[in-house]
């Protein structure tokens, strides 16, 4: 077998390392063993490839409204000794929102408020992209005591979610941290504040969908 | 295809979190909203991966995680569990991809492929280093080659080298023939291997 004839079979040869023309050829050329064995490097590299990119967290809050009003989410039955407080629970529904307002709200005066403004940073050529991360980089970012509160509400009713909501604001926070240098170093990069403004409404979203776990 | 990478781990994630898989199913058939959200939990990294490797755009991947998810939990009611939730989850995902791209027109297969290439054989250029790869790949390097690659050898390639289908369950899924999706498959790798080479080349040569 030459090396073009061995060229033309290896796509069909693909797993099958029982072939005693290819094996033979490959004991004698060196240049044939050595694309095989980069094939097989990179086919093996590629299983070890890891799911660590995370969507941000609008996609499950545009399943869980469609799962809504498509009627595949149901409302739990309460029983009647209950519904007095769930009528007191839907009487203090409208502070909902309004707490949410208002976080967000202090949060964005206060990220704003900590970044320098014209800071004597150079532009650079390109602004880069913060990405949800949770293979680690990023995953520093602590989380404050009202977050820890929110976390513990969220506990206290959905225990299986705690995990979840930590993960999303640790990564949501680490979003933010990389967006706001991202505004440091380009004070007018539009595109750098798109990304902050981003990162700050995927954390307020990250804090409703907590509180409506943690609400009762 | 072959077992999956992650899932046994999150399942027992899950149980030490109270709620297993298979409880999350049965709660979720009944409506209840926090079984949706620990299903979607569960496996929304692995779908999401497969997207954006497919489309090599966020917004799109993002998009089509949510029809994926949308479309199971629409249908979780019929899940029997004859097969594994996470392998049935993750088929889905791959047909809203292929739907998605065959809507836009976008050839599921390369368009290259009747094409004699000259890679089919190793070249050798007189002189030159024959630099080999094995050992020493680099995931991000990968990634990004994967990225580089035309459409259609990058389709196959994920569904066979990372996602672990076979290549009848390909042919079966793209609509192609069993050979074509392993002619797809080797010109892929051909070309990640000249893009690698290049990678490292440049990487050598700068200061």
């Amino acid at each position: 077998m030459t090396c073009e004839e061995f060229g033309r079979v290896l796509p069909e040869l693909e797993g099958d390392h029982h072939n005693s023309e290819r094996e033979e050829h490959l004991k004698t050329c060196s240049s044939c063993s050595g694309l095989v064995s980069d094939l097989n490097a990179i086919s093996a590299e590629a299983r070890l490839l890891v799911e660590d990119q995370e969507p941000s967290p609008r996609v499950w809050n545009s399943i869980a409204i469609a799962l809504r009003q498509e009627g595949l989410i149901r409302d739990p039955e309460v029983p009647a000794l209950l519904a007095g407080s769930r009528l007191r629970g839907w009487r203090l529904a409208w502070l909902r929102p309004v707490a949410i307002a208002l976080v967000v709200g202090a949060a964005l005066f206060l990220q704003l408020e900590h970044i320098p403004r014209g800071a004597p940073v150079a532009r650079q050529a390109a602004t880069s992209t913060p990405v949800l991360r949770t293979d680690g980089v990023g995953q520093d970012s602590a989380i404050d005591a009202d977050e820890v509160q929110l976390l513990n509400l969220v506990s206290s009713r959905a225990p299986a979610m705690r995990a979840g909501y930590e993960s999303d604001l640790r990564a949501v926070n680490a979003y933010i941290r990389d967006a706001e240098t991202s505004v440091r170093n380009n004070p007018n990069d539009g595109i750098a504040q798109q990304y902050l403004m981003n990162a700050y409404e995927q954390r307020a979203m990250v804090y409703e969908m907590a509180m409506k776990r943690a609400l009762p | 295809m072959r077992p999956e990478k992650s899932d046994l781990t999150d399942a027992r994630k899950s149980q030490g979190n109270r709620l297993t898989e298979a409880e999350a199913i049965e709660r979720a058939k009944q409506g209840d909203e926090e079984a949706f959200e620990v299903l979607y939990r569960l496996h929304k990294r692995r779908v999401y991966s497969l997207c954006l490797r497919m489309t090599a755009n966020t917004a799109a991947a993002e998009d089509l995680t949510q029809e994926a998810f949308l479309q199971l939990f629409r249908k979780i009611a019929t899940f029997r569990g004859e097969s594994a939730f996470s392998t049935w989850l993750h088929r889905m995902a791959v047909n809203v991809v292929l739907m998605q791209l065959r809507k836009k027109g976008l050839p599921l297969v390369s368009l290259e492929e009747t094409m004699e290439t000259e890679e089919e054989s190793p070249k050798k250029e007189p002189g030159a280093e024959d630099i080999r790869l094995a050992g020493s790949i680099n995931r991000l390097q990968l990634e990004q080659a994967i990225g580089d690659l035309p459409p259609g050898y990058r389709m196959v390639f994920l569904l066979h080298d990372v996602e672990g289908y076979e290549h009848n369950e390909i042919a079966e899924m793209v609509g192609c023939s069993i050979g074509n999706s392993k002619s797809q498959l080797h010109k892929a790798r051909m070309k990640l291997r000249e893009l690698l080479k290049t990678s490292r080349a440049e990487k050598a040569t700068q200061p």
